[in-house]
């Protein structure tokens, strides 16, 4: 018998899969439940090197209201129907807007789209899930209300309720997202509706600046999880300084990683340089200027060789520091004294500001980036190898000098083991650094996306073998994820989502939780 | 599912109707909020597609005379480097106005 779904769920029949659609339809309305696979299309592209049919959804639904939202969960209740939630569904690079599991029901929540209250004098801000940034920024301008945001490099398409659940990252002194959460409103799977922190006190006013509330702090089991579908999301913003000086700074061999992040440490830890830094490998910033093409034919990674030479073709590092300086003009000069101090003593460092880089369009971007502008220039990294594959690899390192440049060459030796290049940077700062590394590939390619697919699995293993961790994945390799951080922490994750969703209706298999 | 459990849940909804509307932000303040929609073409191109089309990243696709169907599955399916563009991220009708922006040459705007 031929389905009228283009997938269903694991375990559900077509029946009762028709029935909780019956039912969807009743809550929702016929055009906010999608079910035909040109509804879905936009659903099912991922960059992952998988088929596309391990993550076909069987249906989306278009939610606006919490209410709806807590009938779409007693239907899932009923016929054990599974949702993966989605807010601006923009996880490029880590799953895209499709499911975890073939068959997964996407709760998508992107017309939730209302900006609920952003306060100048506190400087926050209170969403609802379909949130973009770019809207954000255009709500903010028009109310001239002197706040910047800090966000990812899909800016303008993402947002910041689904960029923080995921613990995702931007550049701005506010950089390191899930910090500057303050309260969510989250629909459990019994239908209730809890307010984090503050917010659970009936007429408070204090949900967006006081963080911890009473009694166990519940925020942070709600992101990377599947205990709960957040629905308003509060945030802090940053307001604008004064001045603003966004700089480079150029290193011209690999082992200048040590240098580089033994003299950057000190620097973020004291806050001299208080935005999240990025330390960008010339393979990493190249594909805004240069092509892969001009460079290299054929298979294999590309040789340092030919990398010495974009170097030099397109004035760039072999790394590539972008930070900036926030406050008044006076404290922006003393810093910046502390600064060039810092970098010039062994006269390997090439320092510029916007006077001398700020033509350049990967200066240009990463300044734009650092003080909360839209851009997407980023995405020109899927022109290096073309074929629209790419994988985030992204292990934690102590922000150690020693420690990067070990997990660099050992990332560079996986990747060209199977003809990879190492397009990778440091991102963030303060005692750890986010190594992040575009696993790129041509997904047209499958000889290429099934070493890439190899490859991946060798990252993850062998960094684990030597107890790095990795920080955030794609929904193909969540479980292998989760295995390497023990046995006893994935049980205390099982009992949670047993006692807060006993019949698994969200997300499951996010982050390896079933 | 067995009965204590369904009047669990039927409690929890109860529950969770009085509660949204005693907090500071209630349904009623979100039925006042309209939320966002696109006001026309011009607008979802220079807020999504120009990022990329008019920045060296993706290649131009203005006064090409390329077909209004093509576009539209191209915004829906993505294609290799691009992502893909849900109906809730551009809805159906802002979608054909979309095409339709970038379809006609400049002149005739
Ligand atoms: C070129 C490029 C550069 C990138 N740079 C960055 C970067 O600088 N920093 C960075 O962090 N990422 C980066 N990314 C990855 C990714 O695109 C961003 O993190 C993006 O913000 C995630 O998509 P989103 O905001 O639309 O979140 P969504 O896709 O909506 O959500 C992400 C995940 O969070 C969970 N979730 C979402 N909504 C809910 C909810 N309401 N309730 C419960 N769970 C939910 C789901 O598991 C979902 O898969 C980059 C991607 C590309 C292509």
């Amino acid at each position: 018998m031929t389905s009228q779904y283009i997938a269903l769920p694991k375990g559900v029949s077509e029946k009762n899969f028709d029935a909780a659609i019956r039912d969807f339809r009743k809550v929702l309305g016929d055009a906010a439940v999608l079910t035909s696979a040109e509804q879905l299309a936009p659903y099912i592209k991922t960059m992952m090197p998988v088929s596309d049919a391990d993550h076909t959804p069987s249906a989306a639904l278009l939610a606006t209201t919490v209410e709806q939202i807590q009938k779409i969960v007693a239907i899932c209740n009923q016929y054990k129907v599974p949702v993966w939630m989605i807010s601006t569904g923009k996880n490029l690079g880590y799953g895209s807007a499709a499911p975890a599991e073939r068959g997964q029901v996407v709760l998508d929540l992107k017309r939730m789209n209302r900006i609920l209250e952003v306060d100048k004098d506190l400087a926050f801000a209170l969403v609802e899930p379909g949130v973009t940034y770019q809207q954000l920024y255009d709500y903010i301008k028009e109310h001239k209300l002197g706040l910047w945001l800090s966000m990812p490099a899909p800016s303008a398409i993402a947002g910041p309720v689904g960029n923080t659940l995921d613990r995702g990252v931007g550049y701005t002194p506010y950089g390191e997202h899930f910090l500057f959460a303050c309260g969510m409103e989250v629909v459990l799977a019994n239908g209730e509706v809890l307010r984090t922190g503050m917010g659970s006190v009936p007429n408070s006013n204090t949900w967006q600046v006081f963080k911890w509330g009473y009694g166990p702090y519940l925020d942070g089991i709600f992101t990377q999880s599947n205990y709960g579908i957040v629905t308003k999301f509060g945030f802090w913003l940053m307001p604008e300084p004064p001045a603003f000086k966004p700089f480079v700074i150029q290193y011209q061999h690999e082992e200048d990683i040590v240098e580089i992040v033994e003299t950057i440490r000190p620097l973020r830890i004291s806050g001299v340089i208080p935005n999240a830094v990025v330390i960008a490998h010339a393979l990493y910033e190249a594909p805004v200027k240069a092509k892969r093409s001009d460079y290299v034919s054929g298979p294999g990674s590309i040789p340092d060789e030919a990398v010495y030479r974009i170097m030099k073709d397109h004035k760039l590092g072999i790394w590539n520091v972008y930070a900036a300086l926030y406050g008044t003009q006076e404290q922006i000069d003393v810093n910046w004294n502390i600064v060039t101090q810092a970098f010039t003593q062994s006269g390997k460092a090439k320092i510029m500001t916007e006077q001398e880089a700020g033509d350049d369009p990967a200066f240009a971007y990463r300044a734009k980036l650092m003080r909360g502008e839209m851009t997407l220039t980023e995405f020109s990294l899927y022109n290096w190898r073309g074929g629209g594959g790419s994988m985030w690899f992204a292990p934690v390192s102590q922000a150690r000098g020693s420690e990067t440049l070990k997990q660099m060459a050992l990332t560079k030796q996986i990747l060209a083991k199977y003809g990879l290049d190492y397009s990778g940077e440091f991102i963030v700062g303060m005692r750890d650094m986010h190594h992040i590394v575009d696993v790129l590939y041509d997904k047209t390619d499958p000889e290429q996306t099934k070493a890439a697919y190899q490859c991946f699995e060798e990252l993850l293993t062998e960094f684990s073998a030597r107890g790095y961790g990795t920080y955030r994945v794609n929904t193909a390799f969540m479980d292998k994820v989760a295995e390497t951080y023990g046995p006893v922490q994935r049980n205390v994750h099982k009992i949670l989502k047993k006692a807060l969703d006993p019949n698994g209706i969200l997300a499951p298999g996010k982050s390896g939780i079933r | 599912m067995e009965k204590t459990k369904l009047k669990n849940w039927l409690f929890g909804f109860m529950f969770t109707v009085i509660l949204a509307t005693s907090n500071a932000w209630s349904a009623q303040d979100e039925k006042n909020n309209p939320g966002f929609a696109w006001k026309d073409g011009a607008e979802i191109y220079a807020k999504i597609c120009a990022y990329c089309h008019e920045a060296q990243v993706g290649p131009q696709i203005r006064n090409r005379d390329l077909p209004a169907a093509y576009i539209r599955a191209v915004v829906r399916n993505g294609n290799r480097a691009m992502p893909a563009f849900r109906p809730s991220e551009i809805d159906d009708e802002s979608l054909v106005k979309l095409a339709d922006f970038i379809s006609k040459k400049e002149a005739q705007h």
